[in-house]
């Protein structure tokens, strides 16, 4: 987050960062055409 | 709350969701027999087919509402769970503002503070004012009485503000934004809204509570709207002061563990909700995807899913907020919490969500998607009426008024179930004794009967631009005294007139025996922009208001006393604006 810095109260804040991971929300859509090209991907060697 | 174990509590809940959903059902789908029975004597065509389903699922909701306010009238009395002696837990308490009346919001603070310094407490509990505002001006109206708040008692090293320059993720974003720089300073935090204002032995109780219980990961209060003045105002506050704890309590009779959250005027467990409500962007452009604009429910739903105990509690006293002065304000809101509630969809499959969690992204979907529906069901009634041998109303006009009875009883037997309930129980007084009470009722259920018919079309407007993937964006809420002259409620509703007029005119046209029963929709929809201006018109000069008191006016609690005075006197005091030195540092840093 971008803070203004011309904002001279921002810095009195208790600086004590906590993490907030992301949470998962949305499924991954899976269909056969994505299906097809994980299965394809995963057996043939790339160059 | 109740003293039962957490396991009879939680099974207690399971045993009331199944009957109030059970009950639900059986009478929309009873409802729904007699209907296709009543329209479908003269052979069952698509149409009878479609109008059934329609009024069976609307039907559905409606019932739905009703079971919790029956639910909480028939719960027995009970007290908020005990919570005394002093929080071991730091908590914060934050008031996110975006545009607000500054002098307003930061008075509320001032009077929390002073609430929670003469409790003895002040070493357990700070001040947050996190500002997303973005309007120069108001910014500078912040750093001044900002400065006016740090004269506080204790306030200095306590009471905390900061800009951002760019509120990302809005309100979500912002609390979010305070919990990753500065949440490992404190066990909880209090979220509220600008216009939140609570007692400072309430929110004692609540951190209390939270060191008490180690599960619980949320508990949400019921705030009581107050300093209403418009009639539209007032209405909302009698409703939301006199209906609204019933069906709160009905609400909470079926959470279990998986209660609700409603954004504000609750308290949270800072490290849990920092481990399991950091909301993602959701794929696609609003108002689909994007930034999960009603973050309260997600998050709700989110501490569930990792284990922890979110609760409203009904009986916790000591918490206010205040409501939109008039309907065009409340339709704003209303859009925004729209396309909130709809978004939803999107995360209905998130996953290991618990069940009653996506049942209640279900119910806030539907609290939209129903006014739409019960518009197309008027269509396809108008539609069929006016086909050649549909005249079901002829021969079955006892079973069209048997239904019309019930969805009348549907929507007003527990507002009159409450009445009884509350003379019974002595509640009354606080509302102005009995009779006036019963008249306030009254006026209520006239009211937003006349109401209900714009605000179907509000609703309606907002989920068909929704669905056409038009973005509401984030106005800032106008909480002023919000009087609305004629023209500009013409600007705002005159399609609603249009609509109005049209289903008269189609019907009259087509099909005049069903002209009686439309006449109470489209006659409101005709006045719309009257009604809309003379209801946000009030009584606050003095005179005396013989109905919608509430409690908040006969007996105003200590806080709202004291917020006001400091109001008063911070903006009586010749306004910290005009002195040009205070002027000149505001603007310095704004």
């Amino acid at each position: 987050m971008k803070h203004d810095r011309s904002d001279v109260f921002s810095g009195a804040l208790p600086d004590a960062p906590m993490a907030m991971p992301k949470q998962v929300l949305e499924r991954r859509r899976s269909s056969l055409f994505l299906t097809l090209r994980a299965a394809f991907a995963a057996a043939l060697p790339r160059f | 709350m109740s003293s039962a174990g957490p396991r009879a509590q939680i099974a207690r809940a399971h045993l009331t969701r199944a009957v109030a959903l059970g009950a639900a059902a059986l009478l929309s789908l009873g409802g729904g027999w007699l209907y296709m029975r009543f329209i479908g004597n003269d052979g069952t065509s698509p149409l009878d087919v479609l109008r059934t389903t329609l009024f069976t699922l609307v039907g559905f909701w409606l019932v739905w509402g009703g079971v919790a306010g029956v639910l909480g009238i028939l719960a027995p009395p009970m007290r908020a769970k005990q919570s005394t002696g002093r929080p071991r837990g730091m908590t914060a308490i934050l008031m996110p503002v975006y545009n607000e009346d500054a002098a307003a919001s930061f008075s509320r603070v001032a009077a929390m503070n002073r609430s929670i310094v003469d409790l003895g407490l002040a070493d357990r509990f700070h001040f947050a004012i996190l500002s997303d505002t973005n309007r120069d001006e108001v910014a500078a109206e912040e750093i001044v009485w900002f400065k006016q708040l740090l004269a506080e008692p204790m306030a200095e090293g306590r009471v905390f503000y900061r800009r951002r320059e760019r509120n990302i993720g809005k309100k979500a974003g912002n609390i979010e934004d305070f919990i990753s720089r500065s949440g490992g300073a404190y066990d909880y935090a209090l979220i509220l809204d600008a216009d939140s204002l609570m007692d400072g032995a309430t929110i004692a109780a609540m951190a209390k509570r939270m060191d008490d219980d180690p599960r619980l990961g949320l508990l949400q209060t019921v705030p009581e709207v107050i300093h209403a003045h418009s009639l539209f105002g007032r209405v909302m506050q009698f409703s939301a002061a006199y209906l609204s704890p019933y069906f709160a309590r009905g609400t909470a009779l079926m959470q279990g563990e998986e209660g609700p959250y409603w954004g504000h005027n609750a308290i949270v467990r800072v490290p849990a909700f920092a481990a399991s409500c950091g909301l993602p962007v959701l794929s696609g452009k609003p108002p689909h995807g994007g930034h999960i604009l009603s973050h309260d429910y997600v998050e709700a739903a989110l501490l569930s899913r990792a284990g922890w105990k979110v609760e409203v509690d009904p009986y916790l006293g000591g918490s206010y907020e205040e409501g939109p002065e008039n309907l065009i304000e409340y339709a704003k809101r209303d859009r925004r919490w729209c396309q909130g509630n709809l978004q939803h969809r999107r995360v209905l499959g998130a996953p290991e969500l618990k069940i009653w969690s996506r049942f209640t992204f279900i119910q806030g979907i539907m609290a939209y998607a129903a006014s739409p529906l019960w518009l197309a069901l008027m269509a396809a009634s108008i539609l069929a009426a006016a086909l050649p041998s549909k005249y079901w109303w002829r021969d079955n006009e006892t079973g069209i008024w048997v239904l019309a009875v019930a969805v009348g009883v549907a929507l007003l037997l527990p507002k009159f179930l409450i009445l009884v309930r509350s003379s019974l129980g002595g509640r009354n007084k606080g509302f102005g004794g009995t009779i006036r009470a019963a008249l306030s009722v009254m006026a209520e259920i006239v009211i937003s009967t006349l109401l209900a018919p714009i605000m179907l079309c509000f609703q309606s407007k907002a989920v068909i631009e929704i669905l056409l993937g038009l973005d509401g964006g984030w106005p800032a809420t106008n909480r002023d005294e919000g009087r609305v002259s004629l023209a500009t409620a013409f600007a705002a509703s005159w399609w609603v007139t249009v609509a109005g007029a049209a289903v008269l005119a189609i019907s009259t046209a087509f099909a005049s025996d069903l002209v009686p029963w439309l006449l109470p929709v489209a006659l409101p929809a005709i006045a719309a922009p009257l009604l809309i201006a003379a209801t946000s018109y009030g009584s606050s000069n003095g005179r005396k208001r013989v109905l919608f008191t509430t409690t908040s006016e006969t007996a105003p609690a200590p806080i709202i006393v004291e917020q006001q005075r400091i109001f008063l006197s911070w903006t009586q005091q010749g306004s910290a604006l005009a002195d040009p030195t205070i002027a000149g540092t505001a603007t310095a840093h704004a």
